[in-house]
């Protein structure tokens, strides 16, 4: 095609002197563009948001009630010195598995839970020991704890599953996390809307199905997308749960 | 070129080819997985695994973009044909870094689970209903599928059993496997970023390869090869002045098939244009002691029958070929391979 002088190359001879510097200055520029492509999309990636497994705070054991939401949270009554009473926890097994099973025949009775922390901003969930040293029933009357009903919103933001998002993956929402936080959901990790705004000072809350029941199936198709939805909301200790209304769920542009 | 299969062959120029492609794959992957950890300083760095597929498949995505720029560079300028000789090999580097990354993804996102991760790829995300959240891992898995078809169907063993044009088919799966990728990016990572440096280098080496093919399309079209013109089944190719010795003029046929017209030592010969390796231009080749050397891989043939020289096999089709005053014509029905046909003797016939 090009100018009939080209050195012509037969690769099992030696390469003609005339294509030698053409090849070496292709060779070098190959490498190049490996090179200048690997550091810039290597050093140029988004910084996960502040969370993470806490290790570093060790084990942690503390008592309190036990509720369904359907998910399983922990309100806790006797805490220790990082969790404080007041607080409340979001409950997981290890790997993508949830404790329903284990916390099913406590509900609204007091147990005491060990295990370690995830945490992200303002929402924190611990994930248990295995068997009956990460949840067992605890002696005792459990006190009835309070539910504040703050009314109906409209939120704006993404449904995640509770434990990537709180650190378990960095970073553990979006699109490209999408199929691995439905596996996640349908494990029984407890799911947790992410919302744009505050909502009584918390960027985090529990989300379940309407009326208090598990998330329904329609909405795995929007899980780690931009989507707005009415529900009504509660708090539970420190944390809020917001029942959704699934015929108001819709994918928003951003 | 070769009396018997052995998984690889290798010379010096193969070596050197290797070596300067997987010191490109090494340098990115060094800088992506040692270096630019510290260029970040998150104060909560990504999972190492994340980061591990991350850099995997960018490396995955230049190898390709590159392999798939090398082969309209080649035809708009004959020299970076050398670059083409032994892209399969990169081709099947290629496979080993994609099956990397995918290795972090199923270790890691599909993992942990009371599911088989497999059965979880395709379970997890069903949402092929919509465009933005549709299940991006399937383009993923089309695209590595098609690099294993390729990288296990490379050796030359598979282009003799299913002949090079079959070959050749499956092997354009390649294109096909780009777009899967280019799919599998956009409706993945590319939807979450907020830094645009990849978005900027992904979207640069799409364009690259989509660009060059044009260009290239356009070159040939501008600079290649006509259709003959049938007349009685014999076909006017070039006046005898206007070859070159030691070189071919190409002509294309009513069937589609190009004919190549050497010259050589005063005489005229026509084959096929089709090497029959991976059916490479021969009219490209160059000709010495009446031997055409493929420009791709090196195959040669004898431009009097189509016939390598022994102890090789390969043969492709010869044309019979006359000179009609000063005018080369080729006749349009083709020999069966290893024909032998009488050299038209220029001086001759003048």
């Amino acid at each position: 095609m090009s100018d009939k002088n080209t050195p012509f190359f037969v690769g099992y001879l030696a390469v003609p002197g005339g294509l030698r510097r053409f090849l070496m200055v292709a060779s070098v520029l190959v490498i190049a563009i490996f090179a200048v492509s690997g550091a810039l999309i290597g050093s140029t990636q988004d910084a996960p948001p502040a969370s993470g497994f806490r290790f570093d705070y060790g084990r942690q054991t503390v008592t309190g009630v036990i509720e369904l939401t359907p998910y399983p949270l922990l309100r806790v009554t006797e805490g220790n010195d990082l969790i404080k009473p007041g607080k409340t926890l979001m409950l997981t097994s290890a790997g993508k598995s949830g404790v329903d099973m284990r916390a099913m025949g406590l509900d609204g009775k007091l147990a005491t839970v060990s295990g370690v922390i995830l945490q992200r901003g303002t929402i924190d969930m611990m994930q248990l020991r295995g068997g009956g040293r990460g949840l067992k029933a605890a002696e005792g009357i459990a006190p009835v704890m309070e539910t504040e009903q703050l009314g109906r919103w409209k939120v704006a933001g993404e449904i995640c599953d509770g434990k990537c998002l709180n650190g378990a993956m960095r970073p553990g929402r979006g699109l490209a996390h999408k199929a691995c936080a439905n596996l996640c959901l349908l494990g029984d990790i407890p799911p947790v809307f992410v919302s744009t705004q505050p909502i009584d000072g918390s960027d985090f809350m529990v989300i379940t199905g309407p009326d208090g029941t598990r998330l329904p199936t329609m909405s795995y198709d929007y899980v780690g997308q931009f989507i707005t939805l009415e529900g009504d909301l509660e708090r539970r200790g420190d944390i809020l749960v917001l029942r959704m209304d699934d015929t108001t769920l819709e994918l928003t542009d951003q | 070129m070769s009396v018997k299969y052995i998984p690889v062959q290798w010379n010096r120029n193969k070596w050197l080819y290797d070596a300067v492609m997987l010191a490109g794959v090494i340098v990115f992957l060094w800088l992506f997985l040692f270096i630019s950890p510290e260029l970040l300083s998150h104060e909560f760095p990504l999972n190492p695994q994340i980061h591990n597929a991350r850099a995997f498949g960018a490396c995955a995505f230049v190898m390709l973009t590159v392999i798939l720029c090398i082969g309209p560079l080649a035809r708009i300028d004959r020299r970076f044909l050398p670059l083409l000789y032994n892209r399969r090999h990169f081709g099947v580097m290629t496979l080993f870094v994609a099956i990397t990354h995918a290795s972090y993804i199923m270790n890691w996102y599909f993992a942990f689970s009371s599911s088989d991760r497999y059965e979880a790829l395709l379970f997890a995300n069903t949402s092929y209903g919509q465009l933005a959240g549709f299940p991006f891992e399937f383009f993923g898995i089309f695209s590595l599928l098609c690099l294993a078809i390729l990288a296990t169907t490379s050796h030359d063993f598979w282009m003799k059993f299913l002949t090079p044009p079959v070959w050749k088919h499956i092997h354009s799966l390649i294109y096909f496997a780009y777009v899967s990728v280019v799919a599998h990016v956009t409706l993945g990572v590319l939807q979450d970023q907020q830094n645009h440096t990849f978005t900027v280098i992904f979207t640069g080496g799409a364009l690259a390869v989509a660009g060059l093919h044009a260009y290239a399309a356009i070159y040939e079209r501008r600079h290649g090869d006509r259709l003959g013109v049938d007349v009685d089944g014999w076909i006017d190719v070039c006046s005898v002045a206007e070859m070159r010795d030691g070189f071919a003029k190409i002509k294309i046929l009513a069937n589609g098939e190009r004919v190549a017209v050497f010259r050589q030592a005063g005489t005229l010969s026509a084959i096929s244009n089709a090497c029959a390796h991976q059916n490479g231009p021969l009219g490209e080749g160059r000709v010495l002691d009446c031997l055409v050397t493929c420009p791709w891989h090196g195959f040669q043939y004898d431009v009097t029958n189509g016939r390598s020289p022994a102890p090789f096999t390969e043969m492709v089709p010869t044309y019979n070929i006359r000179l009609s005053g000063a005018v080369v014509q080729v006749h349009r029905d083709a020999n069966p391979p290893g024909t032998f046909v009488e050299p038209v003797k220029i001086e001759a016939a003048a």
